[in-house]
């Protein structure tokens, strides 16, 4: 399904992303796990298209499209998700056109109509009983005066409604408290099939106790430097991160 | 039709940029030249543009009261006929039964004068005690042709009780340049309501010039927007006096101007009496290489304890080239009052801008989503929503979102 070769990225004059390679098959859930600074959120925003993001080099093909082509909202409707770490506030538009603007802009890429008013609350009600989220917070504007575990689940809700073919999940577990973790995992394991697949970047073996991973990556330094099963991260957890770092040599990236 | 052309002639001498009101709306290319004034009706839909309705706001139900070049057009117009309201042009009364009231504007400007000098009409319009106007009222100024000058002044007194909604829109044809000089006085008396919205949806290259003068007496609403859809060069005044205690007054403001177009707003909300609330906000996107003036002045005097005040302008910058000159200024004379202004000019919201893209809305409908929510504040006090969605169908339109 997703194809990661050698993929690098800068901002301004800093690399972050140094040669990256990744494959995700249909159906499987990939956690990535590393240090402060080693290019998690970088990998994330990349595979978005957030275009604060310089790519350098490398190519990353999703079933056949090399989405580093691509615009943000054409990644979206090639079936990309991110659940941002920090989800965005955005007064006066409310969360509910958000979501009908967003899944009418991924119908209108496939040459579907409009999605009809009945089936689109349809919809909204059988997702967001999905995250627990009230209709009080889907009536709001988007994040406006959210705490931040409804954000996460707000993101988790969305995800739900756009149902992609790859998520990524932006540490989607910081800033969340225990219920409200539970509560989260629980509607991405909801989530999960054996066409979707799922990138996890998270710093806590923690999350993936809730949502079991079928693979565990560690990125040091801009590139995957080891990977293994789901018992990686209790080792991890364990024994830190030092014994796998490699050793950097751009020290402004310390 | 009889027209008859001039070069402005006052005794008061032009503004110029060293004079701080008019520094950043420089008006040197308006002067010396030729201009035609209409005086006489242009005789219905004969010589009306097929591009410009005489009705701008289909969609709702009001009274309508038709301008060409400055000249009321009565076969054009639906003017209200009942007991406790007087809606007329000052050149179909009997001078002696108008209303007759003036701020001296005319002897402080020289745009004032030039309206003085060469008025040709305006709507007198009294709502008597108690007397709520079942219908807006729309005042629809059309300028269609070349170098055409309308000088209008109306008249509004709305009496202790009565209700008010009164829409003034300006239309131009493309062809058309020249100058509409428009202004507006009103007293809104003890307890009574004035909804005012002016829009400027003007083609062409026409000069809008429009100053309007509110008078507040005690315990008197005033619910003011003033829109800019569209107009090459504008300048709308603003000025509200709270006159007796406990007034209330909203007025708040939108402008998106594109390519060269300048738009000015100067707004004065001076507070002469205790206990008095107003509320300004007006918000604006720069577009192209447009330029815009925002100066809100705010006077609270000795007598104004307990004021109320608010002030806030947010502006972005959209492009590059495009420039906003904002200044806010309060002088505030009483010592026990709530005063708070905020002023901003920055850019589209980037972050806000991906979070959108990123769920798969295109970068035009996003900043679409973005504009409306920017806007919502200022259309959602829109005195009906038929006029509100009116206006934000005219923006959605020519900028193509």
């Amino acid at each position: 399904m997703l194809k990661i070769n050698n993929l690098c990225a800068k901002v301004g004059d800093n690399e972050i992303l140094k040669g990256l390679n990744l494959e995700v098959k249909p159906g499987e859930l990939h956690a990535i796990m590393g240090p402060n600074g080693s290019g998690k959120s970088t990998l994330a925003a990349v595979l978005a298209g957030r275009d604060s993001y310089e790519v350098t080099g490398g190519t990353v093909d999703l079933d056949g499209v090399n989405l580093l082509d691509l615009e943000a909202s054409d990644r979206a409707r090639e079936g990309v998700f991110l659940a941002f770490q920090y989800p965005i506030e955005i007064p006066g538009v409310s969360n509910l056109n958000f979501m009908k603007a967003a899944l009418n802009g991924k119908r209108a890429h496939k040459g579907q109509e409009p999605i009809k008013a009945k089936d689109f609350l349809a919809k909204v009600k059988e997702c967001s009983s999905l995250v627990e989220l009230d209709g009080r917070l889907r009536d709001r504007s988007v994040n406006e005066g959210f705490s931040g575990g409804e954000k996460k689940r707000n993101e988790i809700f969305q995800m739900a409604m756009l149902e992609p073919k790859l998520a990524i999940l932006d540490e989607t577990d910081s800033g969340l408290d225990i219920d409200a973790l539970r509560v989260v995992s629980k509607g991405v394991n909801a989530m999960r099939s054996s066409e979707r697949s799922f990138i996890v970047i998270t710093h806590y073996q923690r999350l993936l106790e809730h949502i079991v991973p079928d693979f565990v990556h560690v990125l040091s330094n801009g590139k995957i430097v080891k990977s293994g099963g789901k018992e990686l991260a209790l080792e991890l957890e364990e024994k830190g991160y030092d014994w796998l770092k490699e050793p950097s040599h751009d020290t402004s990236n310390v | 039709m009889s027209v008859f052309t001039d070069k402005f002639s006052a005794t008061l001498p032009p503004p110029t940029r060293k004079s701080e009101r008019w520094k950043y709306s420089p008006i040197a290319k308006l002067l010396n030249n030729e201009v035609s004034i209409s005086t006489e009706a242009a005789q219905g839909m004969n010589g009306w543009p097929e591009s410009v309705l005489p009705n701008p706001v289909l969609s709702l139900d009001a009274y309508l009261v038709v301008f060409k070049n400055g000249v009321f057009e009565p076969t054009l117009s639906d003017l209200p006929v009942s007991d406790g309201v007087d809606c007329i042009p000052f050149s179909k009364m009997d001078p002696s039964a108008s209303l007759d009231f003036s701020n001296g504007y005319h002897q402080k400007e020289w745009i004032g004068e030039l309206n003085e000098t060469y008025r040709q009409d305006g709507l007198c319009l009294h709502v008597h005690r108690n007397v709520k106007v079942d219908r807006p009222i729309v005042i629809h100024h059309l300028t269609d042709g070349l170098n055409v000058a309308s000088f209008p002044k109306h008249l509004i007194k709305v009496d202790e009780g009565a209700e008010l909604n009164v829409v003034v829109w300006s239309s131009a044809s493309e062809r058309s340049s020249g100058m509409y000089n428009g202004l507006l006085e009103a007293s809104i008396g003890p307890n009574a309501l004035l909804s005012l919205e002016k829009v400027c949806n003007e083609g062409g290259k026409v000069f809008h010039f429009s100053h309007e003068h509110i008078v507040q007496e005690r315990d008197s609403k005033l619910k003011m927007h003033t829109f800019t859809i569209k107009g090459d060069w504008v300048r709308n005044e603003l000025e509200i006096i709270s006159r007796g205690k406990g007034t209330d007054s909203v007025f708040n403001g939108a402008y998106l101007p594109l390519g060269t177009e300048h738009i000015d707003n100067h707004t004065t909300m001076d507070h002469t009496s205790s206990d008095g609330t107003s509320s300004e906000l007006y918000r604006g996107i720069m577009y192209g290489d447009s330029t815009g003036v925002f100066n809100g002045k705010v006077f609270v005097r000795p007598d104004a304890q307990k004021t109320n005040a608010f002030q806030q302008n947010t502006n972005i910058v959209a492009d590059r080239g495009a420039a906003i000159n904002t200044k806010p200024e309060l002088e505030i004379y009483a010592d026990d009052v709530k005063c708070a202004h905020g002023c901003t000019v920055g850019q589209f919201d980037l972050d806000a801008l991906f979070y959108l893209k990123s769920r798969g809305i295109d970068e035009k409908a996003a900043k679409a989503l973005l504009v409306e929510a920017f806007l919502g504040d200022v259309l959602s006090s829109v005195s009906s929503t038929e006029l509100s969605e009116e206006i934000m169908n005219l923006y959605t339109e020519r900028h193509g979102w």
